[in-house]
């Protein structure tokens, strides 16, 4: 899976923010990524990834359990899904 | 009319016609350089998506939003906010068009007689130079001309709501990101938005921003006045 194309994500003021550019999104929408998300994000947005793939590079960047790295990427993808950013 | 203008420190040509050029003419410069930004208007391609709105106005919104676009490459950008001038410095306060910002900025008038004065009721140019945020009156402001050629460093910004009585407090967090983004000039392409969110960050980081509720009575600018400026009274 893939993000769809188009957004900007930036720190402002602590906190990683994304926004969509482009016309086809709502341009009020900004979301608030915290670090795991952030780091999710750009895995996403940089090339065509799979759930297991994500899994794998947050137990790399980050010292949590493989439970806990597959919950959190399958709450993410599920919220990704929800606001229908994937591909 | 192709003009050479100075507007937010800037030279600007310009070929508009109507209001965009009648509110342009407080800003023309005689003996103009070359130009930091040539202002193009989209209207004669977009008109056709847009006929319930007359060429006049068009026009004016459209120089308008090209001018703020290209202000990003200057350390620039547009809030959409009542900027009100006193003793040298610029208060700005931004909402949703009809929470009654201006309403807010003429009870400033009232309060501090000659020493205040309107910068721009509707879209002050925003600028960082040499590390200082200075507002700037602009051709673009409202509904009413109501604007000043001059350019003032920025005391503060308060996000204003309604309420029965008047409180004013620190804003942060998340929340104070998102409401401002939304009163910012947004040009769409990815460039933009980056600088735009680059600019948000240094704005965040400079000046102070507050969280206004307030009613309509002159307790209102009072209340505001005192925290904004760190001064006792008025």
């Amino acid at each position: 899976m893939k993000l769809k194309e188009g957004f900007v994500l930036r720190e402002v003021a602590g906190y990683t923010v994304v926004v969509p550019s482009g016309d086809t999104l709502d341009l009020n929408m900004m979301i608030s990524l915290n670090g795991t998300a952030g780091f999710l994000w750009k895995q996403l947005s940089e090339r065509d990834v799979t759930e297991s793939e994500l899994v794998a590079a947050l137990l790399d960047e980050y010292d949590v359990t493989k439970a806990d790295a597959e919950l959190d990427v399958k709450q993410f993808v599920g919220k990704l899904n929800g606001y229908g950013l994937l591909e | 009319m192709c003009n050479y203008y100075k507007i937010a420190g800037l030279t600007v040509k310009m070929d508009t016609y109507g209001t965009a050029e009648e509110r342009a003419r407080k800003y023309i410069c005689g003996d103009c350089e070359t130009p930091d930004i040539v202002v193009v208007s989209k209207w004669e391609k977009n008109k056709k998506l847009l006929p319930q709105i007359s060429d006049d106005l068009g026009e004016y919104l459209s120089t308008g939003s090209d001018f703020y676009r290209q202000l990003l490459d200057f350390n620039g950008m547009m809030l959409h906010a009542s900027a009100v001038a006193v003793d040298g410095r610029a208060y700005l306060f931004s909402a949703d068009s009809g929470t009654g910002k201006s309403t807010h900025t003429a009870l400033w008038l009232q309060l501090f007689g000659d020493r205040a004065f309107i910068l721009n009721d509707d879209k002050p140019a925003l600028r960082l130079e040499n590390g200082v945020w200075y507002a700037y009156g602009t051709p673009w402001s409202g509904k009413h001309d109501i604007s000043a050629d001059i350019r003032l460093p920025v005391a503060g910004i308060a996000m204003l709501e309604r309420a029965e009585k008047n409180s004013i407090e620190p804003f942060g967090g998340f929340e104070v990101i998102q409401r401002l983004f939304k009163q910012l000039n947004r040009p769409m392409d990815v460039d933009c938005r980056e600088k735009l969110l680059e600019l948000l960050d240094r704005l965040l980081s400079d000046v102070p921003v507050w969280r206004l509720r307030c009613n309509t009575s002159p307790d209102a600018a009072r209340v505001a006045y005192k925290s904004m400026s760190g001064k006792e009274d008025v």
